[in-house]
């Protein structure tokens, strides 16, 4: 296959592939993410810390870490990080363990681990790993990817670690994307689509009959409602529920609406100034539009489609089925964070913390999406140009 | 073969890529559409509920106009105080703060400490600090202390006139009088001050601020002449001390446009202050339900709340209504042998050996009952009544004061020979004191009923803008023949008859007396009362003056005719070199 000379190939004819599109991309987006973070977070930053860059500081320097990271993926063939597939996943199994005895605590959940003065959210090395174990074994199964029990031993791969994540690290979100990242990965490597239709349908079914049933309960009265169910009712109806949990819901889209088409202007925006909390953080997207508008947000959203076509492109290139997978599940990670972290934003979807890849404050996140990144611009390094 | 099944698996798997590419395409389609759909048609809702959450407005509070006597003396005045307040996390040298209000405020250092250094957002220090004491903080230039500026009602003559002045309340409304009454030229309109604050309330400077003046109140001109009530008040003071009355009033107005010059009643109470029952009351020990029914009690004014039976001055109604219909003349003969039977109803007169035989002018001078009750059943149940209706006393005076009292009467139907006689020298029904003195001003005027009021125009505090008021008069109340014999006869009653102790050297007087006992009849309580006017013969002032409850002496010739008197003496020199007598 593809793989066996790639490096052989490269030496003779140095006409390799570099996405930089790709990278523009990444750069404009990291570009454009620190200078809104440093928009939504200088005033409180400054009140708190006496430093109206404190956080931006520490978004520069997860960046940069990131970005070194991301030339070192990039530089090594990414075959190599195959042979860690299995160790990965036992790593992500670990890792989200140790948050038991040794998670850090932070707004009311344990998702971080302290690692010197670097934190570390496991749920983000699980996402990477779980790319990784998926696109090796569904490499490793061949067809028997096609018949039922192939299909069912993926679907059940990502179930322990998203467990974990949701049940440990009370982080249904970061679950929720695992899964959506197997669903995917699962979907691009089988032929078929009924399956996937059927899936599709029966998720839907699932969500409508949990929000009926919570609807019905909160109509009896019934108090054994948890707060997953009271995010249902307050997404329903945020203004009802305005001071407790539809309170960031509706923040946020008085930040939006607000906005109007062309925005009050970058710096100028008023939800930030404390009445929405924490704005750099998973909410970034509602000041985005608030400062720069319907067209703001439409840029970053354009953006972000540019960047999944290029995924796109290079996973259609990509020399071997491995590359290809690899990219795909960067893809649907990606994606499935940009399109869920919009929804809530929106309040098109009950709120659910998921940050907006590249632009929130976070530097977890940043590092492991850089990581990603090296991956992609790895295997599209394996791509010869004549097959362009 | 190894080549064809990667290509093949290859082939599927790259359009099921472009499929997840356009799936994507697709959500990211719906959210641009929930955008637009909020950003767009959403966006006027949002933008409001923002601002709301974000503004935050503060009163200016407008300055209330002035109320201004008939010479340009300021009754109620505004003056400038301040709050100063801090605000803890906008201040930058704690210590520097607190020495400084120390000092200006002569506060104790523990005292202010504690506000300066509690965590709060904003902290009232002291309120109702004078101005110049405001301006000597402000000139500090400290960092998260504020002095706001707040007017506060002052009324320079403290208890003058308080009853028809009235005062205000915590957001300088009027609570009684006529600063009730002429509110909405008073009051102004309030300013507003919008700030833009982030989450904690702290002011986001590069917003600026919005800021919508306030409009000053208009000045309000009155009649009253703080020269004669000041004097009136004196005279009403002494009255009550000397007699050991329970009140006294002095009203004094003028008959021929109603302008109302004073209205006294004894005792006043002090404007700065409402709200402080008199020393006598030991108002720790009571009730707030009790406190505020005697400070309502306090706040009275008796010439225009309150009801009583007239008595003998209500003769000049029944003189007026019998002259007007003719049945009696001022040559008409009576006799009294003390009493007069009404029906099986034997009715006394005054004087219990009689007046003997007397004319009709005699009579009055006299203030012979039997000759009004004859006077009274001459006339007639229908007749009286129709004149009684017709010189206005069933209706309200319409005067330009609050809580003005109807007249208390029998229905007509009621009316029987004895209550025709009682009503006739004023017993058995109960009007206020303002209806008395306009009643009476119209017999005397010439028969033009005019509407009492103190309210003269409203202007602008630089004069501009004046809006005068105008009053309804009713003319033909009664004849001016009626009128001229009315005058003619009470100058009489005054001259030589029961009113002599109101006669002033040098001037005609005319005037009628009264005595009346009050209800429960036998309880030795009295009322004495005198209407008094003059010139006799061209009416320019007209005061009635009335003592509730003396100890002693109750006659009203013996103790009221001399408060008009001695008012007379003083104020009617000084209407002249005032050239007071507009007409």
């Amino acid at each position: 296959m593809a793989e066996r000379n790639s490096s052989r190939r490269r030496q003779s004819n140095n006409e390799n592939f570099m996405d930089y599109s790709l990278l523009f991309i990444v750069l404009f987006l990291l570009g454009f993410g620190m200078i809104m973070v440093y928009s939504t977070s200088s005033y409180e930053a400054n009140l708190e810390w006496g430093d109206s860059a404190y956080y931006l500081k520490k978004q520069l320097f997860a960046t940069i870490l990131g970005l070194a990271a991301m030339i070192f993926v990039a530089n090594v063939p990414y075959h190599f990080w195959e042979r860690f597939a299995v160790i990965g996943y036992i790593v992500s199994v670990v890792l989200i363990l140790l948050i038991i005895p040794f998670g850090h605590e932070s707004h009311g959940a344990k998702r971080w681990l302290y690692i010197g003065p670097l934190s570390l959210q496991p749920a983000e090395v699980a996402k990477l790993c779980m790319i990784l174990f998926l696109a090796s074994m569904i490499c490793t199964m061949g067809k028997q990817i096609r018949n039922r029990k192939g299909f069912w031993m993926v679907l059940m791969v990502p179930m322990p670690i998203a467990l974990m994540l949701w049940r440990i690290t009370q982080n249904l979100s970061s679950a929720i994307i695992v899964v959506g990242i197997a669903v995917l990965m699962l979907f691009v490597s089988c032929p078929d689509y009924k399956r996937f239709v059927l899936l599709g349908l029966a998720a839907l079914a699932g969500a409508a009959v949990v929000v009926f049933v919570i609807v019905k309960m909160a109509e009896n009265q019934v108090d054994t409602l948890d707060f997953r169910g009271a995010r249902i009712l307050a997404w329903l109806d945020p203004e009802a529920y305005a001071s407790g949990k539809g309170f960031q819901t509706i923040q946020a889209l008085y930040a939006i609406g607000s906005g109007g088409v062309l925005g009050k202007g970058l710096g100028q925006s008023m939800q930030k100034l404390g009445f929405l909390p924490e704005a750099q953080n998973d909410m970034i997207f509602s000041i985005i539009c608030e400062e720069l508008g319907l067209f703001g947000g439409f840029a970053v959203i354009i953006m972000f489609i540019l960047l999944i076509w290029r995924f796109m492109v290079i996973a259609n290139n990509a020399p071997d089925l491995f590359g290809a997978l690899l990219v795909v599940g960067v893809l649907g990670h990606i994606a499935i964070q940009v399109i869920l972290n919009i929804a809530v934003v929106t309040n098109t979807i009950p709120n659910t913390g998921i940050s907006l890849p590249f632009i929130s404050y976070g530097g977890s996140s940043v590092m492991f999406l850089l990581i990603e990144i090296g991956l992609v611009l790895s295997v599209a390094r394996g791509i010869r140009l004549k097959d362009l | 073969m190894a080549q064809e099944t990667a290509h093949l698996h290859k082939t599927y798997h790259r359009s099921k890529t472009v499929t997840v590419m356009f799936l994507c395409l697709f959500v990211f389609a719906v959210l641009m559409g929930r955008l637009v759909y909020l950003m767009v048609f959403q966006s006027e809702y949002y933008t409001m509920r923002a601002k709301e959450l974000h503004e935050r407005e503060r009163s200016i509070k407008a300055a209330r106009g002035r109320i201004i006597d008939a010479n340009g003396k300021i009754l109620a005045d505004n003056r400038t105080v301040c709050t100063i307040s801090v605000i803890h996390s906008q201040i930058t040298d704690q210590e520097e703060v607190i020495a400084v209000l120390c000092k200006e405020l002569g506060l104790s250092e523990e005292y202010v400490r504690k506000r300066v250094e509690k965590y709060s957002s904003i902290e009232k220090i002291k309120s109702n600090v004078d101005k110049s004491i405001g301006d000597a903080i402000r000139a500090y230039d400290l960092d998260g202390v504020k002095v706001d500026e707040d007017y506060k009602r002052y009324y320079p003559y403290d208890s003058l006139g308080s009853k028809v002045l009235g005062f205000t309340g915590g957001d300088n409304q009027g609570i009684i009088g006529l600063e009730v009454i002429y509110e909405e030229y008073l009051q102004g309109e309030a300013g507003t001050i919008l700030t833009v604050t982030d989450a904690k309330g702290v002011e986001v400077a590069e917003e600026g601020e919005e800021r919508v003046e306030p409009v000053e109140g208009q000045d309000l001109y009155v009649s009253l002449d703080m020269n004669i009530q000041s004097y009136a008040t004196q005279l009403a003071m002494q009255t009550m001390e000397t007699k050991e009355a329970d009140s006294v009033s002095i009203l004094v107005m003028n008959p021929q446009n109603g302008e109302i010059l004073a209205m006294v009643n004894v005792p006043e109470f002090n404007l700065n202050d409402p709200y402080t029952l008199p020393d006598t009351v030991e108002s720790d020990a009571l009730s707030e339900e009790k406190k505020q029914e005697l400070l309502n009690g306090m706040w009275r004014n008796g010439c225009i709340n309150d009801t009583y039976e007239p008595g003998s001055t209500f003769k000049i109604i029944t003189a007026a209504a019998g002259l007007e219909s003719g049945a009696v003349k001022p040559t008409d003969t009576f006799n009294c042998p003390g009493y007069i039977m009404v029906e099986d109803r034997r009715i006394r007169c005054h004087k219990v050996g009689g007046h003997g035989a007397e004319d009709f002018v005699q009579g009055t001078m006299n203030s012979c009952n039997p000759v009004f009750i004859t006077v009274g059943l001459r006339i007639g149940v229908e007749r009286y009544y129709s004149y009684f209706k017709q010189f206005g006393l069933l209706d309200k005076t319409g005067i330009d004061l609050p809580g003005e009292a109807g007249t208390i009467m029998h229905n007509v139907e009621n009316i029987g020979p004895v209550e025709l006689a009682t009503i006739s020298f004023g017993q058995s029904f109960q009007i206020t004191p303002i209806q008395l003195a306009v009643t009476a001003s119209s017999i005397v005027n010439g028969g033009r009923r005019v509407t009492p009021h103190f309210g003269v125009k409203v202007a602008d505090s630089d004069g501009s803008n004046s809006h005068v008021f105008s009053y309804p008069v009713r003319d033909n109340v009664v004849s001016p023949e009626t009128s001229e014999t009315m005058r003619y006869i009470l100058e009489q009653v005054v001259a030589e008859g029961s009113g002599k102790n109101g006669a002033v050297e040098g001037y005609r007087v005319g005037g009628k007396t009264a005595t009346s006992q009050t209800l429960p009849r036998g309880s030795g309580k009295y009322i004495a009362s005198f209407l008094g006017f003059a010139p006799a013969d061209n009416p320019q002032i007209l005061a009635v003056a009335i003592i509730n409850h003396p100890q002693g002496t109750y006659y009203g010739g013996q103790i009221a005719a001399p408060v008009v008197r001695q008012l007379f003496e003083n104020i009617l020199p000084y209407l002249e070199k005032m050239d007071y007598n507009r007409t």
